[in-house]
């Protein structure tokens, strides 16, 4: 295997559309509902503060939508899905040869701290985000337009709306 | 004190209408006992081929790790009895019928052999090693001349402790998913395929690793093939049987099993081995950590679910 | 006969062995896709890279498209399938502090799942982030509980809202990316004319 790649190496990108409209049609076929990411940190955030300060927890009237008596938090469809993603993501990797060293991804222009400070901010708004759009581009972009639910059209042209309205005052993190 | 009696039969407390006395320590020595087993039985292979110098982490530093499961193993069991102090009586007698009396006696050998033969490793693997003591250096002179001997022992008492780790389950006919002929040669793959992951995380060898991981590729294989054996049985078997499989196919336990038994814990890690062996990248850690989690997960499942099932009335 | 779970074709014990399946399968397109890279991701915006446009608009038309096929074929009940409920106010701010969120971060969470699973720290902060996020909604939860709930109009499809059949939104749709495919492969080329330090 060559492994010294100079640029790195992709699927087609419609080839890769292709297969992932597939993935969500099989998806929908056999459990009726489409793919989905953020819920399972939402998950773990639930589990979390039930294992730190259960009382609050159950009064949260958020996350109490969430406890069941039953089951933990993470006893969820998204979960094992999202274990799916990382080890989905850990192949890929490993074929296409892109997993190494942990390292950081950034534009030559900022430093390593400017990155992980604007990735963790940006997590931060995503997560904010994806529990008022119900659901992240996974789950409302992607799945919600593929099923022709209108509020997942909705957030995806909210999403890349607001990115490109946006994109110029942050270029300087990307270009 | 609660006492609970083993015997084979229903006819005694705490057996039906189901089992809840094994819990952690039985499940985590059965996963250190199949470990151990694992680990010197290669060692001692690949002495008997005369390959030491090849294989450096199976023979010498992977070893240490025996004695330490087997100890910690053996404490988590000891831990679990309720009547500890006639734990010796065990070795008063000899029951060819009873795998607990196979088993302790194989333990009783098995354990002080796994510390000579690391201890008649110390000097190579530290050159400043001394036992200081004469008789400690002639008895070590006398260990290394008959390694080969030691070898042959401690492979075939490798074997029977980890065909014990599952027959210890199977010979218990009051519980229906344990009780199958299987469950021993099942047990014995997964503590070898375990052992052989414990060595390719030591290892620093890349042709060492090669040959270790070639080997638990073809385990992995053989696990895979003797678990869809099981459950086939299971189903043309009675109606308590169907039942015990139904447990993992469509039932409690299906989600633990094959997601992190069968895909993470043996289809993963085999793939990321057969990938590895084609020469791609692969962290090193990574395939020994998903095999070893996976055969925890296995011994865990096991002991609770075994316990579960039950005889229709 | 599908969907097959909640048709009870296939017992729901399996669903959780199926999602790992299908997550594995999902994690595998997207970082073959490329989406394990931030820079990647971010090119659509900035007319680099518009690889994130070319998946995702293929992807919704395959499977746009394959559900109306399954449904005419009577493979799949559509009426029991999920449909994301819509919220109007409340999601299109979701959707514009996602929108913010990921041209300042740069990933979406499932692609930060991948990025942290080829050894990313970027990915791995956006991914606390989400957590962190996630953490402080649901404390401010009563806040803004009202809003959260407010313009309900309940499980709605397009169709539902304009009156406009599916399909015409399945070509509409194919018609519209066709030509956005067409037109950012123009844009692509002559923004990368200009582009030294990023290798493609």
């Amino acid at each position: 295997m060559d492994t010294n790649h100079n640029r790195p190496h992709y699927i087609n990108p419609y080839l890769g559309g292709v297969l992932l409209g597939l993935l969500v049609l099989l998806t929908v076929y056999i459990t009726g509902r489409g793919l989905g990411a953020s819920g399972a940190v939402k998950s773990t955030v639930v589990t979390t503060a039930k294992i730190i300060t259960p009382a609050k927890a159950e009064h949260n009237a958020y996350m109490k939508k969430f406890i069941s008596p039953d089951h933990s938090p993470m006893y969820n469809w998204l979960i094992f899905e999202s274990l799916g993603i990382f080890f989905g993501g850990l192949l890929s990797g490993i074929l296409f040869g892109r997993v190494k060293k942990f390292r950081i991804e950034k534009s030559p222009k900022i430093t390593n701290k400017t990155r992980l400070l604007a990735a963790l901010a940006g997590g931060i708004l995503f997560g904010i985000g994806s529990q008022f759009g119900r659901g992240c581009t996974s789950g409302a972009a992607l799945s919600g337009s593929a099923t022709f639910a209108f509020g997942g059209v909705l957030v995806m042209l909210a999403i890349f709306g607001t990115g490109y309205i946006l994109a110029w005052f942050f270029r300087k993190l990307w270009i | 004190m609660k006492e609970e009696l083993f015997a084979s039969g229903r006819h005694i407390p705490h057996i039906d209408p189901y089992l809840n006395i094994w819990h952690w320590p039985i499940a985590l020595y059965l996963f250190l006992g199949g470990l151990a087993a694992g680990i010197l039985f290669f060692a001692g292979y690949f002495v008997v081929k005369g390959k030491e110098k090849e294989m450096p982490a199976t023979v010498k530093w992977a070893t240490i790790i025996a004695p330490l499961a087997l100890v910690i193993g053996l404490s988590a069991l000891f831990y679990d009895l309720h009547h500890k102090l006639y734990f010796w009586r065990l070795y008063t007698t000899i029951r060819l019928s009873s795998p607990m009396s196979w088993g302790a006696w194989t333990l009783m050998v098995i354990t002080p052999l796994s510390f000579v033969w690391v201890a008649s490793y110390m000097k190579e693997m530290f050159p400043k090693w001394d036992w200081k003591l004469e008789i400690l250096n002639k008895f070590e002179r006398w260990v290394i001349k008959n390694r080969v001997p030691f070898a042959w022992i401690m492979m075939i008492l490798s074997i029977i402790l980890g065909v014990y780790t599952g027959i210890l389950l199977s010979a218990f006919n009051a519980r229906p998913l344990w009780n199958t002929s299987i469950l021993g040669p099942l047990f014995l793959t997964s503590g070898l395929s375990t052992g052989l992951a414990a060595i390719m995380w030591i290892s620093k060898s890349e042709q060492e690793r090669k040959v270790i991981s070639r080997i638990d590729l073809i385990l992995i294989l053989v696990e895979l093939f003797l678990i869809i054996h099981l459950f086939m049985g299971f189903l043309a078997g009675t109606a308590v049987k169907q039942e015990a499989a139904a447990l993992f196919l469509g039932g409690e336990f299906t989600v633990t099993f094959w997601v992190f038994v069968v895909i993470l814990g043996l289809a993963f890690p085999a793939t990321l081995e057969a990938l590895e062996l084609r020469g791609y990248h692969v962290p090193k850690w990574l395939p020994p950590f998903l095999i070893l989690f996976g055969g925890l997960a296995f011994r865990f499942i096991m002991v609770e679910a075994g316990q579960i099932t039950r005889f229709l009335y | 006969m599908g969907p097959l779970i909640p048709n009870g074709i296939i017992n729901g014990d399996w669903s959780f062995v199926i999602a790992l399946l299908i997550g594995i399968a999902f994690g595998f397109l997207l970082e073959a896709s490329g989406f394990s890279s931030s820079r990647n991701i971010t090119g659509v915006f900035y007319g680099y890279n518009f690889v994130v446009l070319r998946v995702f608009f293929t992807a919704v038309i395959v499977a746009m498209v394959g559900l109306l096929y399954f449904d005419y074929f009577g493979w799949l009940d559509l009426s029991k399938i999920f449909i994301l409920p819509t919220f109007l106010k409340p999601m299109l701010l979701g959707g514009v502090i996602m929108g913010l969120g990921f041209i300042i971060g740069g990933f979406c969470p499932g692609t930060s799942y991948t990025a942290i699973a080829i050894g990313k720290l970027d990915g791995l902060f956006f991914a606390i982030g989400l957590f962190i996020g996630i953490y402080i909604f649901a404390l401010a939860f009563p806040l803004f509980k009202d809003f959260y709930y407010s313009d309900n109009m309940g499980h709605v499809t397009l169709t539902d809202v304009t009156g406009i059949p599916a399909p015409w939104f399945a070509a509409g749709f194919t018609v519209i990316a066709l030509a956005a495919f067409w037109i950012t492969m123009v844009i692509e080329k002559r923004v990368r004319k200009n582009f030294t330090e990023y290798k493609f």
